[in-house]
């Protein structure tokens, strides 16, 4: 065996060893990772757990039966009657005054964006590339949030997007 | 000799050159047989473990976060989303004497010890009988429901013979609210009475109990309901009540209460008492509440033309029985005035001109000669009486006597009444805007048109006027029906009901509310009738559901009555 052959040889199996040595790390990691994951996964079915033993108290300490009775004792909350409710805009404007003759102009003011002078809202960062998310989510085309009174389970959560966006408006 | 020589010096080297590269052949050949034996061996391995994997071992289980979090029993939700039953991770506390696995005594101190440190963590258990179960040394539950905190507690204690498994449970977060509609789950796993039921196999289908099952029923408009109904059955000293919210146009059952009634988280004797429902399946002799539907089918068949024609309001005698009025209503009544006084002898009579036929056909296209359409397992089947009938029974069916029906099936009749004469099932499921029930024509639109302003009289002039919630244009017929006993009527016990609807200019919602023997007492002015029990309890509860369904009080807008005005004078019913 020449010497080059057998240089040639040893250097296989150094290449040999390194590429078992970089797989060998490469499955750790994978392994690891994946126990990450099955860890998180395990966490986040606990915290929904605990959620909606949280959520079932909730609604356990605030059902109906409890809240009527509450109201019966404590607040006395009686149902609105017609002249509480607004249904138009020219109901609306019914509850204004005409201005007298002689009276001066009303004075106009230049309106003000709302959060104008506001620092813009941090952004959002993902916790596992350090970027910001994604643009779109945090600059959505403006529109108005509607605070439904309605009680839904999603409702009570305004959306992100939504909130966001009125902020940046 | 030199050649010899050469040969000789030559010859040994040669074959040992040939020999070497023979060797060196045979061992690359084995060298190669041994690699190719290797792959093989490697490929054999690969092919067994593929076969291992595709004929012995079972089909990996999906180990997921999703299958982790699907609950062995879908979740019930009103049609907002609010959760009225769903799993719930619990606990027990069992107690297992093997634990410890020694053969040994089961617990570390002595029993008297252990359950006086549980009864410092449940101060309701019995010391006596907890300590002699320890003693015992039977496998058992202690308790069945745990606290996390309690849990804690448990295991602060160092029992291991006290475990605390982990356990699903059926969580009712309303309590006993709309306990009749949800029904409870049974120790085997399935569903009883309500809708639990009737959904028992789509809560409990793998592929499907991830999502929740929405029901029609608002959990606000159920909470005002049984509240309303609790305190007018309270201040009554009624025996039971009943209530019913319908939407008029797709037969969503809003809200349904039966009182009294049973808290589904847990089922006792005396709550198996109260499992029937009487919205469903129980039914009465509804009275006076069917004389809107005798007047429409008399209208929708031509015999009343003219709602100011007078009729005599005189004692009838029929077949030796006699149709009399509670009180005397003056000699000639009205339409209008039929239905505001509520008077039997006109009604009899305008039944009888309709004929059974006619009047029977109208009854049965509103669904009373069969069980009422819902979800519900328990619906009672009315007491009808196969036409043709006799003269006297048309006339009593005229005033609502003689044909038993739920509540179920009132609210449903009225739904038709008012909603343009579309007679629709009613539903315990949320229905999709544009899904509803095609519904089958039992009235004119012009019928209808007619019975609004007839309905809405009675609430504005007759005796549902303490319903008549400002700003809601209520309009709904009274009913106080003697009960049915074996040898006739009882004539201290009565049903009162009131059937409504809301708003009368464009009728959404049909509210109706029955109280089971209601007693005179003081805060009815010693009055049994409905106009002073039922309709109070409508008159409360409009205001409250009306602006969580969408319709809200306006003073300026109700149904044009002008036409009908003159025909009555200033009203003042009874029943």
């Amino acid at each position: 065996m020449t010497q080059q052959s057998r240089l040639r040889r040893m250097g296989w199996i150094a290449v040999l060893a390194l590429c078992t040595v970089c797989y060998l790390g490469l499955h750790l990691k994978v392994h690891a990772v994946r126990s990450e994951v099955v860890r998180s996964e395990r966490q986040i079915i606990a915290l929904e757990d605990e959620k909606m033993l949280l959520e079932t108290e909730f609604e356990t300490r605030a059902s109906q039966e409890q809240l009527a009775s509450w109201n019966r004792v404590e607040f006395g909350y009686t149902a609105p009657t017609a002249g509480q409710f607004v249904e138009n805009e020219r109901q609306l404007a019914k509850f204004g005054t005409p201005r007298a003759a002689g009276a001066p102009e009303p004075i106009r003011v230049a309106s003000l964006a709302t959060g104008e002078d506001a620092p813009p809202f941090p952004k959002f960062v993902s916790p596992l590339t350090g970027k910001p998310v994604d643009e779109k989510l945090l600059d959505p085309a403006p529109r108005r949030v509607n605070l439904d009174a309605t009680y839904e389970r999603a409702a009570l959560r305004i959306p992100l997007a939504a909130a966001i966006g009125d902020v940046h408006e | 000799m030199n050649a010899l020589t050469f040969d000789a010096g030559f010859a040994p080297s040669r074959i040992r050159l040939v020999d070497i590269r023979h060797r060196q052949l045979l061992i690359a050949q084995l060298r190669m047989l041994l690699l190719a034996a290797g792959f093989a061996f490697i490929a054999l391995v690969a092919l067994v473990r593929i076969a291992w994997l595709g004929v012995v071992q079972p089909a990996p289980t999906e180990h997921s976060m999703a299958q982790a979090l699907l609950p062995p029993r879908g979740e019930i939700t009103d049609r907002n989303g609010v959760p009225l039953a769903r799993a719930f991770p619990a606990y027990a506390l069992w107690y297992n004497p093997n634990a410890l696995g020694d053969g040994g005594p089961p617990l570390v101190n002595p029993p008297a010890l252990v359950a006086a440190r549980l009864k410092a963590i449940f101060p309701d258990i019995d010391l006596a009988a907890t300590t002699r179960f320890l003693a015992a040394g039977k496998p058992g539950y202690i308790r069945r429901r745990l606290l996390p905190a309690e849990v804690n507690q448990v295991n602060a204690i160092g029992e291991l013979a006290l475990e605390t498994p982990g356990e699903r449970d059926r969580q009712y977060p309303q309590g006993k609210l709309a306990a009749h509609v949800l029904g409870y789950v049974a120790s085997d796993g399935h569903g009883r009475v309500g809708m639990e039921s009737f959904l028992d196999s789509r809560l409990l289908d793998p592929a499907q109990r991830g999502k929740p099952v929405p029901l029609s029923i608002d959990v606000r408009v159920q909470g005002a309901l049984e509240d309303e109904l609790a305190s007018g059955m309270r201040a009554v000293n009624a025996a039971g009540a009943a209530g019913i919210v319908l939407d008029v146009d797709s037969g969503e059952v809003m809200a349904l209460a039966s009182l009294p009634s049973f808290d589904p988280n847990k089922i006792d004797a005396e709550g198996q008492k109260h499992m029937f429902n009487r919205v469903t399946n129980e039914v009465y002799e509804l009275g006076s509440t069917f004389k809107p539907l005798t007047v429409a089918a008399a209208i929708d068949a031509g015999v009343v033309t003219d709602l100011g024609k007078r009729y005599s309001a005189a004692p009838l005698h029929i077949d030796g029985f006699t149709i009399h009025d509670d009180e005397n209503l003056g000699p000639t009544l009205n339409v209008p005035e039929t239905l505001i006084h509520s008077s039997n002898i006109v009604s009899a009579q305008i039944a009888d001109q309709l004929g059974g036929d006619r009047l029977s056909r109208a009854l049965a296209d509103l669904g009373m000669n069969e069980r009422p359409y819902i979800e519900l397992p328990a619906r009672g089947f009315p007491i009808w009486h196969k036409p043709p009938w006799p003269r006297l029974r048309t006339m009593t069916v005229g005033f609502g006597h003689g044909v038993a029906v739920t509540p179920l099936h009132l609210a449903t009749a009225y739904a038709a009444l008012v909603n343009g004469g579309i007679w629709r099932p009613a539903t315990l499921l949320k229905v999709k805007p544009g899904d509803e029930a095609r519904g089958r024509r039992v009235f004119k639109e012009s019928t209808s048109a007619r019975m609004k302003q007839l309905l809405r009289m009675i609430a504005v002039y007759g005796t549902g006027r303490k319903a008549n919630a400002p700003g809601f244009r209520v309009g709904g017929k009274t009913g106080s029906a003697e009960k049915a006993t074996a040898g006739g009527y009882n004539h201290h016990s009565v049903v009162a009901t009131f059937a409504s609807a809301f708003p009368m200019d464009d009728p959404r919602y049909v509210v109706v509310v029955m109280l089971d023997d209601p007693k005179a007492v003081a805060a009815s002015s010693y009055q049994r009738t409905a106009a002073w029990n039922a309709v109070p309890i409508v008159g409360r509860l409009i205001p409250r559901i009306g602006p969580m369904l969408g319709v809200l009080p306006d003073n300026n807008r109700d149904i044009d009555l002008s036409d009908l005005k003159p025909l009555v004078g200033d009203g003042g019913g009874n029943e």
